[in-house]
């Protein structure tokens, strides 16, 4: 594959909700590229338009203009089933909250994706995720029966199962006090290292966002401004200074 | 006589009109042939086209049957009659008052003396038909004319007959009244199923709703009142819809019944007032009454409930559940077993009742496992959304199982029905063998008296008996009697006797019994009974023979002669023929020579057998198609729980789309968990019914049910059928839950 190519980009991408004079630009003209095996924060305030960035990259919305990119396809081609194929297998997700099935146990949650394709599971794969996740013993409980950190980390193991080009993140962390957070930051940290996952997570946390090797600022729908090799204060920093 | 104005005999009796294509038009019973009245004031039909009959070859046809069959004056019929068939000229077509037949049945009208000569009563007359002159007091004329007559002579008014006719046509839709009030109950009663179960879920989504409205001051009484109205409400609103579709579909009916050639007299539909007040009642009050648990239960929501996240369903104590659905079915199984002895039919029917109700108690307690097992295979068929379909069926179990109760006492009915109708039907095959002795039965409505002479003619065969019906009056209750001829009795008729004597009994004028009537009246050989003919009056005959019940000529047999001396010339409803051993082509030369009586059903013993499995089969599949209806009301119930379902887990579909389920597999997940509800309500309901229709079947032992059958293959169809009507069931909400919007779904807090 071209290592030139991003795991993911846009051109012009922009989101409108209603129309005419009452409509909402969530997304306005967005050129942004994600690196391969690099790990990108997205940050901004609320409303600045994070999550829908992610849905459209994520093929889960339709942008009304521009171009969004997974490798080199473009989105706009595919049809639902396609990208329904797309996000089975080549894209991973965890939002912030409800990330599980709640009638299949963890591991059933984990190799869901999988199940879906008809494709066979990885064990190696799979015991080295449970085991850097920390929920080996936790496998045949369902999600229920889970802390919250243990239900995000399930989640996080769900993601990579496929082995994505990409894992999504919609602020993984958000319902995580600092300990859990902690736990599912570094094993993110850790994928990006060992196994050159590509990453894209919104947070809010300037802590958070430390562990990415690059931050992507938003507002009102544009990017505005960028943070290589960021720590928690000069991210806190940029956000003074955009803030103003 | 002074006073009469204008009076005129009239004869009657069989008369069949035989079609273009040679078959015999209707049955014997709806073909009346009648002497023909020129006094229109007297006449209950008028011509409406042609002319009275003339001479012995005219006859007058009804407008409703010359329509039907493509007759018109001045065509020849051939006519069907007591003696042998004859052809006619039609004269002209008749009204019968405003319609074009009386009810279906089919009118020959000839003039007076060839009536009288066609149906054997040349000197005299069965009706004459009287006109008062204007004035006369009807009643005292009506004495008067009784005075002069001999006794035994009925003088009856035009009132009296008309409110005779009346009374006989409503208890004959007395029946029918109460078989589709009876179908109406069963569909009513599942039905309340449907609507327990969607108040239980609704009242279950709206926990936080409710538990918000008791944190703000709402009382208890009030969010119970809340849950009762709206269901007022709904009860309300398909009542009035179900008023509507009724008249649509009686309009409907009339028409069908046109179709078939019954006119009905073209009075307008009747709707009384009565008819929408009881409906408006019964449906409000089924609906209320099938929602007082899910209001109890939304009462129960502790105000807390509005602040903490998700209550799982809440189990109200298992122990009482159990212990009041057992309560429940053994109240049932004593009502049943109680009312099959006995027997009455409230009792079983209200055992049934209690049977289902209890059944529907304890099958949230099986739910899970059953679920479990039935959608086992389907995971394994169809991968992950097959085994989310089953997780999802087993994730409620109470609202799984509520769902599957209502299919559950469809299904259980309809195997009720099989399994007695299964039994019905080789009870009658092996009786018949038991019954007849002969090896063709010749058999109609009215066979004609010619016919009897004709068989006996034929080469190979040995001897012909033959066989009369009637009504006669048995210590005081009207019962079916027939008759045949004592000589060579056993050559044609199989009789076991238990006691007395056939033959000899027969031939010294006594009446022979068979062993149910006799044990419950407590009689036996040498009793002295009183019976009641119409046409002859009250006597007294001895039991000469009690017998073993006998499929074909019933509970009470007397011998030829004496039946024909106390009936006006009966006309005989089947001839049996026994053949000589050894004779061939009986069959051939039975069909020849009585090609011209097109009446005639001519039956080798294995072709009878297989006609009364059929008529059981007819009644069956008549039952089936209104059993369908409480069917069709389940089906509508898991509709209703699966699209409450859908919208309940939008969130859980969201994710499962985002994650890479397809649209296919979507689908495919809510059709598993459709299956599954499906096979549950008929597994359950199946067993239950099979129980049913067996213990039914026994308790029937002494009335001819004497094998009881399952039809396993039937059974199995059903399963198949309830499973694929599942999968039916599940396309609407199905589609619905692959057409959500993902990001919607995902939104959706
Ligand atoms: N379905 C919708 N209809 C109308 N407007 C919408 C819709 N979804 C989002 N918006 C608007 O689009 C804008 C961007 O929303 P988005 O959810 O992307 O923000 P966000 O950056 O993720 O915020 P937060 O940090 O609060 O999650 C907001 O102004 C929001 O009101
Ligand atoms: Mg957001």
């Amino acid at each position: 594959m071209n290592t030139q190519t991003p795991a993911a980009h846009t051109v012009a991408l922009t989101k409108a909700y209603g129309a005419g004079e009452t409509a909402v630009r969530a997304l306005d003209g967005i050129d942004v590229a994600f690196e391969r095996g690099r790990f990108t924060a997205v940050m901004g305030p609320s409303g600045s338009g994070k999550s829908t960035l992610m849905h459209c990259m994520a093929g889960l919305d339709a942008p009304s203009a521009g171009q969004t990119y997974i490798g080199e396809r473009e989105l706009g081609q595919l049809d639902d089933s396609e990208l329904t194929e797309l996000r089975r297998d080549q894209i991973g997700f965890v939002f912030q909250a409800f990330n599980l099935v709640p009638t299949l146990s963890a591991g059933e949650n984990i190799t869901l994706p999988l199940n879906l394709a008809g494709r066979s599971v990885d064990r190696e794969w799979f015991d080295y995720l449970v085991g850097a996740l920390r929920i080996a013993d936790r496998l045949s409980h369902r999600p229920s029966e889970l802390s919250g950190g243990q239900q995000q980390r399930t989640a996080c193991a769900r993601a990579l199962m496929s082995r994505p080009e990409l894992l999504f993140a919609d602020e993984p962390t958000g319902n995580l006090d600092s300990n859990a957070s902690a736990e599912v930051l570094e094993f993110l940290r850790r994928s990006v290292d060992e196994h050159r996952q590509s990453i894209v997570m919104v947070t809010h946390d300037p802590r958070a966002a430390a562990h990415a090797d690059r931050v992507v600022f938003l507002a009102d729908g544009r990017v505005v401004g960028e943070l290589a090799s960021p720590t928690a204060d000069s991210v806190l920093e940029q956000m003074r200074k955009l803030g103003s | 006589m002074p006073g009469v104005a204008f009076a005129y005999g009239s004869v009657g009796g069989y008369a069949q009109f035989v079609d273009h294509a040679g078959n015999a038009i209707g049955n014997a019973r709806s073909a009346e042939g009648f002497s023909f009245d020129p006094n229109p004031n007297l006449s209950a039909v008028h011509i409406v086209a042609g002319h009275a009959p003339v001479g012995p070859h005219q006859v007058l046809m009804d407008l409703g049957t010359a329509h039907k069959h493509h007759f018109a004056t001045g065509q020849q019929v051939r006519v069907l009659l007591p003696g042998k068939p004859e052809t006619f000229t039609i004269s002209g077509l008749v009204k019968f008052g405003s319609a074009d037949n009386l009810a279906g049945i089919s009118l020959a009208a000839f003039s007076l003396p060839v009536a009288q000569q066609l149906f054997n009563s040349r000197e005299y007359y069965d009706t004459i038909n009287v006109l008062a002159k204007h004035g006369v007091d009807n009643v005292a004329l009506q004495r008067a004319i009784a005075r002069v007559l001999p006794p035994g002579v009925q003088v009856v008014s035009g009132q009296e007959i008309a409110s005779e006719y009346s009374n006989a046509i409503s208890s004959a839709l007395s029946f029918i009244t109460t078989a589709l009030l009876i179908f109406a109950f069963i569909a009513l009663f599942v039905g309340a199923f449907t609507i327990f179960n969607t108040f239980s879920i609704t009242v279950g989504q709206r926990t936080r709703e409710l538990a918000l409205l008791r944190v703000v001051g709402a009382s208890r009484r009030q969010v119970f009142r809340s849950v009762l109205a709206e269901a007022a409400v709904t009860g309300l609103v398909a009542s009035l819809i179900g008023i509507g579709l009724g008249v649509l579909a009686a309009l409907g009916l009339k028409a069908l019944l046109g179709a078939f050639g019954i006119t009905l007299p073209s009075s307008p539909l009747v709707f009384e007032a009565r008819t929408p007040i009881v409906a408006l009642v019964v449906g409000v009050g089924v609906t209320v009454v099938a929602a007082i648990a899910p209001a109890r239960r939304a009462v129960k929501i502790p105000p807390v409930a509005a602040l903490v996240a998700q209550l799982e369903d809440q189990r109200d104590s298992l122990r009482r559940r159990i212990g009041l659905g057992s309560g429940v079915g053994i109240v049932g199984l004593i009502c049943l077993l109680v009312g099959l002895t006995e027997p009455s039919i409230g009792l079983v029917g209200l055992g049934t009742l209690a049977l289902f109700v209890a059944t529907a108690m304890l099958m949230p307690i099986v739910a899970r496992p059953a679920a479990g097992v039935l959608g086992r295979p389907l995971a394994a068929l169809r991968g992950m959304p097959g085994r989310l379909g089953r997780e999802n069926s087993m994730r409620s179990p109470r609202r799984t199982a509520q769902t599957a109760s209502a299919l559950m006492v469809g299904m259980a009915l309809v195997s009720t029905i099989a399994v007695l109708g299964s039994s019905l039907g080789r009870s009658a095959t092996s009786e018949v063998n038991r019954a007849v002795a002969a090896d063709y039965l010749v058999t109609s409505g009215s066979v004609s008296r010619e016919v009897a002479p004709t068989i006996a003619k034929l080469p190979g065969v040995e001897t012909v008996s033959t066989v009369y019906e009637g009504q006669f009056d048995f210590k005081g209750s009207l019962s079916s009697l027939h008759a045949i001829s004592p000589v060579h009795l056993s050559r044609t008729l199989t009789l076991q006797l238990t006691a007395g004597t056939a033959a000899p009994a027969l031939a010294a004028e006594e009446l022979l019994i068979d062993s149910e009537t006799a044990s419950s009246n407590a009689l036996h050989v040498g009793s002295v009974v009183p019976v009641d003919f119409a046409q002859t009056g009250p006597t007294q005959m001895r039991i000469g023979g009690i017998y073993m019940q006998n499929p074909l000529v019933g509970s009470f047999v007397i011998s030829d002669k004496l039946f024909v001396s106390h009936f006006d010339n009966p006309l005989p409803v089947a001839d049996l023929v026994r053949t000589t051993t050894g004779a061939t082509g009986v069959d051939r030369e039975l069909n020849r020579a009585l090609a011209p009586y097109a009446n005639l059903t001519i039956q080798s013993r294995s072709q009878f057998e297989q006609k009364s499995q059929s008529q059981v089969n007819q009644l069956l599949g008549l039952i089936y198609v209104l059993l369908a209806l409480a069917i069709v009301i389940a089906l509508i119930g898991i509709v209703n729980t699966l699209m409450l379902s859908v919208f309940e887990r939008t969130r859980e579909i969201g994710l499962l789309r985002a994650v890479g389920m397809k649209r296919r597999q979507v689908k495919s997940m809510i059709r598993s968990e459709a299956v599954i509800i499906a096979l549950l309500g008929a597994v359950v309901g199946i067993v239950i019914g099979t129980g049913l229709g067996v213990a039914l079947s026994w308790s029937l032992r002494n009335n001819g049910v004497t094998v009881i059958s399952v039809p396993l293959g039937s059974l199995i169809l059903f399963l198949v059928l309830a499973a694929l009507l599942g999968l039916a069931a599940a396309n609407w909400p199905a589609r619905r839950a692959a057409n959500l919007d993902v990001l919607a779904a995902i939104a959706t807090e």
